[in-house]
């Protein structure tokens, strides 16, 4: 058993498990988007973000992959995290304006669009994975992928034509945090 | 199984998002007169430190069910069963019921409302758990050959990758030496000869290897049997048939093309189709001069052009090559895509042929010794010369040349002439590994290296198999069972099945009961659910745990609420998502997730009816195109038509029950639906509770478990496809008479049967208790009297009392 604590508040926990799987077991709450208990985590949003005092020096990580270590103290809601995620939100925010769950981030974190605002885009796809984990790890097929890279990386189905691996099953639709997969979705399949 | 204390419950809170929307302290007190051995509200029981709080409580309480109330089943059941695993919990033993997106974000009411409705879901979900039976998988053996039948070229491809892993085959062939196989092979691949390797090579090792039997190709009177035990027969020339046993089956079926009808565009001598010109070939008849390929006929599809297209590129290639003199040209259509590589084209200009592409929306015009064409390049009409003109050959269709093999395998015919395995789209891990292997072009059009690369893939799949088998791994899990005793051999089950899990049976051998082969079984469950006898049975999903679970559910709701089935597709993911996108509908219906609404027994409905429901709805995927079990949702039309009738026979609303279509993609319809059906049901009062209409919904009940029912349901499927009717019915309103006159025969003879159960009674008696003329009732007392189902009892007024017979 590896003991830590979280808020100051002392906690256990076995080998391989997260901080984030802690945090969430003993009711502290970690706001996540690119997390989901089905998939294996990813880091690609990093709301997820906790301060971690290894004895030695204070940091910044992802808690959703930073696994648990004796002895060390995190913090989920300190003034520097607190930046931290009000940043990461509000870029997201302004990437898909109309999508529920970014919304209630939003109030949660006391931000409004800003001008960082991509025009006429409501549903844009934060490329967290998450769809193309599930259908990978979960489905068992692997329809969805990223294509390109950079500015353009987005997420297609393999070589940008429909995919015969696609089983309209919409375990895509399910997991996706900001319903960019909507508009996805007829063009994935074949 | 049997014990109840073995099912744990888990109750999800899901970080606030179930706790804050359902009282869960109260859902737990609500199911305290339940049967269960642990119940335990979990912050989140699907993170690391849940599981291992989970596999604690099985291990010291010897749980060996699960049912967790939490979210989606879809999504996070293999998650619990991955982790699950190590403690031995297999997938059929845990049961998920989605508290988040059925009750706690799609409904606005109070927290102990929902409460109630969350606990009659889970008490639904406990009731299937506890008629949970044991599930053996079963071993099975490999031994003897692959079967390589249907006489394509990727059967060789295949013999010789099993034969140099030293398995045994028998390959069927058409041609019995190497050198006739090349001979034949333009007829399915055109221009594809000389430029596949060591193709001759190929072909020459398969016929010596002493591992490869080639026979010929033999028509096909019956496959029958499964995975590690086929069995062919084969028609011989005096009529007898002859069995070849194997434990695979590789089906290499090409598709061939028949000549153009090139007498439209000029004389046989000067025009030849593709097929023509390379016998003209071989023959050594290579004309001097200009060759224009033109490669037209968009109707066959775009595979079939480029296919050609290509093919008519190695031709030239080799027609230069033997005679410089030769100036072959080819003239393609723009919308096609060259498959050729920078270095064949380069190839392609050292010989000097011409590649020309052509704008399909104006049709080339052919003249004598021109054609003229428009190009892309200036959208002017350019002219090309010609002396021989040759067009592609028509790709004919190969379901008719196989017919005799998808009578006996699933594979079905698509839309656009090509073969498809099957036309169900699963989980990958819903169905155990591949067993039956198809390759060839006649699976879409495509070259010959391609083909031979599926012959190999396909035989990899037979010696994986085997290799399994070896090791003792290779295990069918018994998804369905035939009940030996009830079954009749109708072969309803068979036609219907549509993934091949239901094995055939040789012809002419009567009605024997059916075997299933588990490896290719889906567990759909539309066999069982049609089988007149109820003698199938779907392992973990049995109609008696989705009858229990109806039940358990229907005794805690209220009067106003209605029951909604959901298919594992369209219906089920629509109403998540619902649920994702943060759309709210009324409380009043509780969703039972079923695989397919055509696995769900015609009696299932009927028994919600007696059990008190007050209506239904089921929401099912878009007919046949978006079904996923083939025609599912159409048996199921079929189930709810009947029921309809039914319930205007004993004087009810038809409109109590109704069905929906529904896209995965699609939350919004979902949430209309339950609201307009709700809606169509709030002035109408809930079944009435007494004797006379119990009496009638018992008959109801009994109705639509009669074999002569079942049978009209299962033989009289609506297909939307189809323009006939079974039997001697030639138009949907005969249909559909005939079906409401079996069952207004069945439901009397239901009525009759509940009535005389209480008291021995004579015609008039009947006919006061059931309220109808006698002159309707006698025909069916005299059939009943005269087959003993009933007996006379004695006489009374000069007419016979009647009573219950034996049996």
């Amino acid at each position: 058993m590896i003991t830590f604590t979280i808020d100051g508040k002392e906690v256990q926990g076995q080998e391989d498990w997260t901080v984030l799987d802690v945090a969430k077991w003993h009711g502290i709450d970690i706001p996540t988007l690119c997390y989901h208990p089905a998939v294996e985590p990813y880091g690609a949003c990093r709301l997820c973000v906790v301060e971690v005092d290894d004895g030695r020096r204070s940091r910044v990580v992802i808690s959703c992959m930073y696994p648990i270590r004796e002895g060390i103290k995190v913090l989920t809601d300190t003034p520097r995290i607190n930046n931290v995620r009000r940043w990461i939100v509000q870029l997201l925010l302004d990437e898909s304006p109309a999508s529920p769950k970014m919304q209630e981030l939003a109030t949660k974190f006391g931000v409004t669009p800003s001008r960082f605002k991509k025009a006429g885009v409501d549903f844009a796809c934060h490329l967290c994975g998450l769809c193309v984990r599930a259908c990978h790890e979960v489905v068992g097929a692997q329809a969805l992928t990223f294509g390109n890279r950079g500015l353009r990386k987005e997420i297609t189905s393999p070589f940008h034509t429909g995919s015969k691996e696609c089983l309209s099953c919409g375990t895509c639709l399910y997991v996706c945090p900001t319903g960019a997969m909507e508009q996805l979705f007829d063009k994935v399949g074949a | 199984m049997n014990k109840e204390d073995n099912i744990g419950i888990f109750l999800c809170e899901c970080g606030g998002k179930i706790s804050s929307r359902i009282d869960l302290p109260k859902v737990c007190e609500f199911l305290r007169y339940s049967p269960w051995g642990h119940l335990e509200i979990y912050p989140h029981p699907c993170l690391a430190p849940g599981l291992e709080a989970m596999k604690k409580e099985i291990q010291a309480k010897g749980l060996d069910r699960i049912l967790i109330g939490g979210c989606s089943s879809r999504v996070m059941k293999k998650r619990f069963t991955t982790a699950l695993a190590s403690v031995g919990i297999e997938r059929h033993q845990v049961e998920m019921i989605n508290l988040k997106d059925h009750v706690a974000t799609v409904h606005e009411g109070a927290p102990q409302e929902l409460a109630r409705k969350a606990a009659a879901l889970i008490s639904g979900g406990l009731a299937s758990l506890k008629l949970l039976e044991p599930y053996e998988p079963v071993s099975l053996s490999f031994e003897g050959p692959a079967l390589i039948v249907g006489g394509g070229v990727s059967g060789f491809a295949a013999a010789r990758e099993l034969a140099r892993k030293g398995m045994e085959s028998i390959l069927f062939a058409k041609a019995l030496t190497p050198e006739k196989v090349m001979d034949g092979l333009h007829h399915t691949f055109p221009g594809c000869r000389l430029f596949c390797g060591d193709l001759g090579e190929l072909f020459r090792e398969v016929f010596t290897n002493p591992l490869v039997k080639v026979v010929p190709d033999q028509p096909v009177e019956y496959i029958i049997g499964g995975v590690g035990d086929y069995h062919v027969g084969l028609k011989q020339a005096d009529g007898s048939v002859t069995e070849v046993e194997g434990a695979a089956i590789i089906v290499a079926l090409d598709r061939e093309f028949s000549p153009a009808d090139v007498t439209t565009i000029g004389g046989m001598d000067r025009v030849c189709t593709l097929q023509d010109l390379e016998e003209r070939l071989v023959e050594g008849d290579i004309q001097a001069g200009k060759v224009v390929f033109w490669v037209n006929s968009p109707q066959h599809g775009r595979a079939a052009q480029e296919f050609a297209a290509v093919a008519a590129w190695r031709d030239s290639l080799l027609m230069v090559r033997e005679n410089p003199q030769v100036k072959p040209t080819v003239l393609y259509p723009a919308n096609v895509t060259l498959p050729l590589t920078g270095a064949d084209l380069v190839e392609a200009r050292a010989h000097g042929i011409g590649l020309q592409s052509y704008i399909p929306e104006v049709h080339p015009v052919v003249q004598s010794g021109f054609m003229s064409f428009v190009s892309p390049a200036d959208r002017l009409e350019h002219e090309v010369e010609w002396d021989t003109l040759v067009v592609p050959g028509v790709p004919e269709d190969p379901a008719v040349k196989a017919q005799e093999l998808l009578r006996w395998l699933p594979i079905y015919p698509e839309n656009g002439g090509s073969l498809k395995k099957s036309h169900i789209k699963f989980w990958p891990d819903q169905l155990p590994d591949e067993s039956l292997f198809f390759t060839g072009s006649a699976g879409g059009i495509c070259d010959l290296n391609e083909v031979l690369q599926q012959g190999k893939k396909a035989a990899r799949g037979v010696l994986s198999l085997r290799e399994k088998a070896r090791q003792g791994r290779l295990v069918s899990p018994v998804v369905v069972h035939v009940d030996k005793e009830l079954c009749e051999g109708c072969g309803l089950c068979t036609e219907i099945c549509p993934c091949g899990g239901i094995e055939h049976v040789k012809p002419g051998s009567g009605p024997v009961p059916r075997e299933t082969d588990n490896h290719l079984c889906s567990g759909g469950g539309t066999c069982a659910a049609t089988c007149p006898y109820e003698a199938i049975k779907v392992l973990n999903n049995t109609a008696q745990q989705l009858e229990a679970r109806v039940k358990a559910i229907s005794a805690q709701m209220q009067e106003h609420e209605i029951l909604g089935f959901v298919c594992g597709w369209g219906g089920l993911s629509s109403a998540e998502q619902a649920a994702v996108k943060g759309l709210k509908y009324p409380s009043g219906i509780y969703l039972i997730p079923v695989n397919c609404l055509g696995s769900i027994d015609p009696s299932i409905l009927s028994m919600a009816f007696l059990n008190g429901v007050k209506g239904i709805m089921l929401a099912g995927c878009t007919p046949t195109h978006s079904c996923h079990y083939h025609y599912g949702v159409d048996h199921c039309w079929y189930r709810i038509n009947a029921m309809k009738k039914l319930l205007a026979l004993a004087g009810l609303e038809r409109r109590r029950i109704a069905v929906g279509y529904v896209e995965v993609n699609e939350p919004e319809s979902f949430v209309r639906m339950v609201e307009s059906h709700l809606d169509a049901l709030e002035n109408l009062p809930p079944l009435p509770k007494d004797d006379r209409t119990m009496a009638k919904l018992w008959a109801i009940h009994a109705t639509m478990h009669r074999p002569r029912v079942r049978w009209v349901l299962g033989t009289s499927l609506r297909r939307p496809t189809e323009k006939e009717f079974p039997g001697s019915q030639f138009n949907a309103v005969d249909a559909d008479e005939t079906m409401l006159d079996v069952l207004k025969e069945e439901y009397t003879v239901s009525r009759i049967f509940k009535a005389l159960t209480t008291q021995p009674l004579s015609p008039p008696e009947l006919a006061r208790t059931l309220d109808e003329p006698v002159k309707n009732l006698t025909p069916i007392l005299t059939d009943m009297a005269k087959d003993g189902r009933i007996i006379t009892k004695g006489w009374e007024k000069g007419y016979p009392i009647y009573a219950m017979g034996k049996g």
